[in-house]
């Protein structure tokens, strides 16, 4: 399978913190891939690694095999929708147009005005104008008229109402359906991506915990409801991701690398979110009681 | 990229040019009457080196103090006159790279087509040719409105304030000014902070540079006179004296910062010899450390050569810091 990312042990520090440490995932071609976790996680320092905005301090990364950073040449594949989707404020919707394709040596200035106009974008305003929800579609017209083979939107929806956030993924899947374009979206909700994603990448403190197709990770994801579990081992289960206990019971959602057949154990499906969550709970966080002054 | 500079920064270069406009309509007016005062006060025969006559001598000197007595207040002007390079460092040069990473939207920019290398060299050779035209506008009108100033002042354009504001000067000040806000902003990344490091970093240089390399662009030259006899040498107006004083005949110094005249065979009031008073022994003499005026345009092509390299050196860590930011 082609392969539009690809991380190897990447890693990303500021100062002595690490934003992203031994990160090592694969994107398909084609895919539209989700990625999630919490706030500080490392999802905009993994997508500005990808895009070259930044330099890796350790592994590598590579879109469509070279390394994005200081690589002008690759950048024209690429589309990138920072946080917050930054434009010249003062600048109007049609002078953005412009920008881009004195920018870019492939510009479809055509697709991002028939775009604009379809969602009722006034081309004479100064976007710093407009409203949070028409200036990300004005973002990701910009983004899509550089024709890229792999989009990168980082935290798109954040900031939009939920009718906006439908509106905005609704068109953004319009378009990237008939391209074959590669979308890698991140979010710190799954529940907004995960209508539109056939792809998951999990991040939490600056680690990757999860990563694979939604398909495969819903089916061989479960949850076992059964007598208290001492950690011995289970029949068909893989590995125990997380755990809760009561005096009598334990419910473990567990990946399975086969069917559980023991009996003492109730076997339930589990959804895209539970999966999730329970890979999220996982992370540590650190106390910080010292630097607070208070008892841990 | 060039047509995306000028839509960014059109508004501040109208700004710019109005500002200018403003100014030359003020100092057009004030200039043009202090030649007219020149001229009418017979000004220009007396600054000749040329011998004058008594009577003449007399004329001029009256002259030359009814004209500093109406504008010497125009040096404060020239003062202020003298602080335009920096704004133009602090609002051209510090918001270049400040503005883009406070909004974010260097992430837009410099992931377009272009690599944010081209995108730092197109824009700060923009700016900076922009820069360059406008200092060389301004070095030049102040230098026609700043010479009649200069002529009348016993320093000449070597002066420390009329020396920085016209010739060349204003091309290394300017350049540096904006060199430096461009590197401030990338290095503080705010708006405010970087112009604040322009301010305070532009002041430092400027008087770093004044007050200990220049006097020593060249070797100073001294010349003596002296204290009995008919006035200055010729040929000392419009030269920068650095030091000056009062020696014994051993070269003891005196009495520092001072100058003393007396006729020949002068006596003081109580009889004994001219500056008996102040201790002075027979066949004391003025003593002064200076730069001839004819180094003027030396001392402007040093001056600017350095701001201008300091600037180079500025722009170039600003393009290798560019490459880091993200």
């Amino acid at each position: 399978m082609d392969m539009v990312l690809e991380a190897d042990r990447l890693g990303k520090r500021y100062g002595s913190t690490w934003a992203l440490r031994d990160c090592s995932l694969h994107l398909p071609a084609g895919r539209i891939a989700a990625l999630v976790g919490p706030n500080g996680a490392g999802k905009s320092t993994l997508l500005h690694l990808a895009v070259g905005l930044l330099k890796p301090d350790s592994g590598a990364v590579r879109v469509f095999g070279r390394s994005p950073y200081g690589d002008t040449e690759g950048l024209s594949d690429i589309g990138f929708v920072a946080q917050d989707t930054p434009l010249y404020r003062d600048f109007t919707a049609a002078e953005l147009v412009i920008a881009g394709g004195k920018l870019n040596k492939r510009w479809d200035a055509g697709l991002a005005r028939q775009r604009l106009a379809q969602l009722g974008i006034p081309p004479d305003r100064p976007v710093g104008k407009l409203s949070g929800g028409q200036r990300a579609q004005v973002a990701l017209a910009l983004a899509l008229a550089k024709q890229p083979r792999l989009l990168l939107l980082d935290e798109p929806v954040a900031s939009l109402d939920p009718l906006a956030r439908r509106e905005f993924l609704q068109s953004l899947m319009g378009s990237v359906a008939e391209s074959g374009t590669t979308v890698l979206l991140s979010s710190h909700l799954l529940a907004d991506l995960e209508r539109v994603c056939d792809f998951l990448i999990v991040l939490n403190a600056s680690q990757v915990q999860l990563t694979g197709a939604v398909d495969d990770l819903v089916a061989e994801h479960r949850q076992l409801v059964g007598p208290r579990h001492d950690g011995g081992v289970i029949g068909g289960v893989a590995a125990v991701v997380r755990a809760s206990h009561t005096d009598r019971q334990s419910t473990l959602l567990v990946r399975t690398d086969g069917p559980v057949t023991d009996p003492a154990w109730t076997v339930r499906d589990v959804s895209l979110e539970d999966v999730v969550l329970a890979y999220l709970a996982d992370g540590t966080t650190q106390t910080s009681h010292s630097e607070w002054g208070v008892a841990a | 990229m060039i047509w995306l500079t000028w839509r960014q920064h059109r508004k501040l270069a109208l700004y710019t040019l109005l500002g200018f406009a403003v100014l030359a309509a003020v100092l057009v007016p004030i200039g043009l009457s202090m030649r007219h005062t020149f001229a009418d006060l017979g000004l220009a025969e007396c600054l000749r080196p040329s011998a004058l006559s008594e009577a003449a001598a007399q004329t001029c000197d009256v002259g030359l103090r009814r004209f500093s007595d109406r504008y010497d207040s125009l040096n404060l002007v020239a003062v202020l006159l003298i602080s335009l390079p920096v704004l133009v460092g602090l609002f051209w040069g510090a918001p270049l790279v400040a503005r883009e990473v406070e909004q974010g939207t260097h992430r837009f920019v410099w992931t377009q087509g272009v690599g944010r290398t081209r995108w730092a060299l197109v824009k700060f050779g923009l700016v900076g040719g922009a820069v360059v035209l406008l200092s060389v506008g301004y070095g030049l009108g102040m230098s026609w409105w700043v010479a009649p100033l200069t002529q009348a002042a016993h320093e000449g354009r070597l002066g420390v304030i009329v020396f920085d504001l016209q010739g060349i000067v204003p091309i290394g000040y300017t350049l540096f000014a904006v060199a430096l806000g461009i590197f401030a902003g990338t290095v503080w990344k705010r708006m405010l902070p970087a112009m604040g490091i322009t301010l305070a970093g532009f002041i430092g240089v400027r008087a770093a540079v004044e007050m200990l390399a220049r006097p020593h662009y060249q070797p100073a030259r001294t010349q003596t006179f002296p204290i009995e006899g008919n006035g200055i040498p010729e040929g000392d107006r419009g030269n920068w004296i650095l030091a000056a004083g009062i020696r014994n005949p051993d070269g003891t110094m005196v009495a520092e910062n001072a100058r003393i005249q007396c006729p020949p065979g002068g006596k003081g009031p109580d009889g004994r010899a001219c500056g008996a008073e102040l201790g002075l022994q027979p066949g004391a003499y003025n003593w002064e450390l200076y730069q001839p005026a004819d180094r003027f345009w030396l001392f402007q092509g040093i001056e600017t050569g350095i701001f201008v390299a300091l600037a180079v050196l500025l722009l170039y860590l600003a393009v290798r810091r560019v490459r880091r930011i993200a």
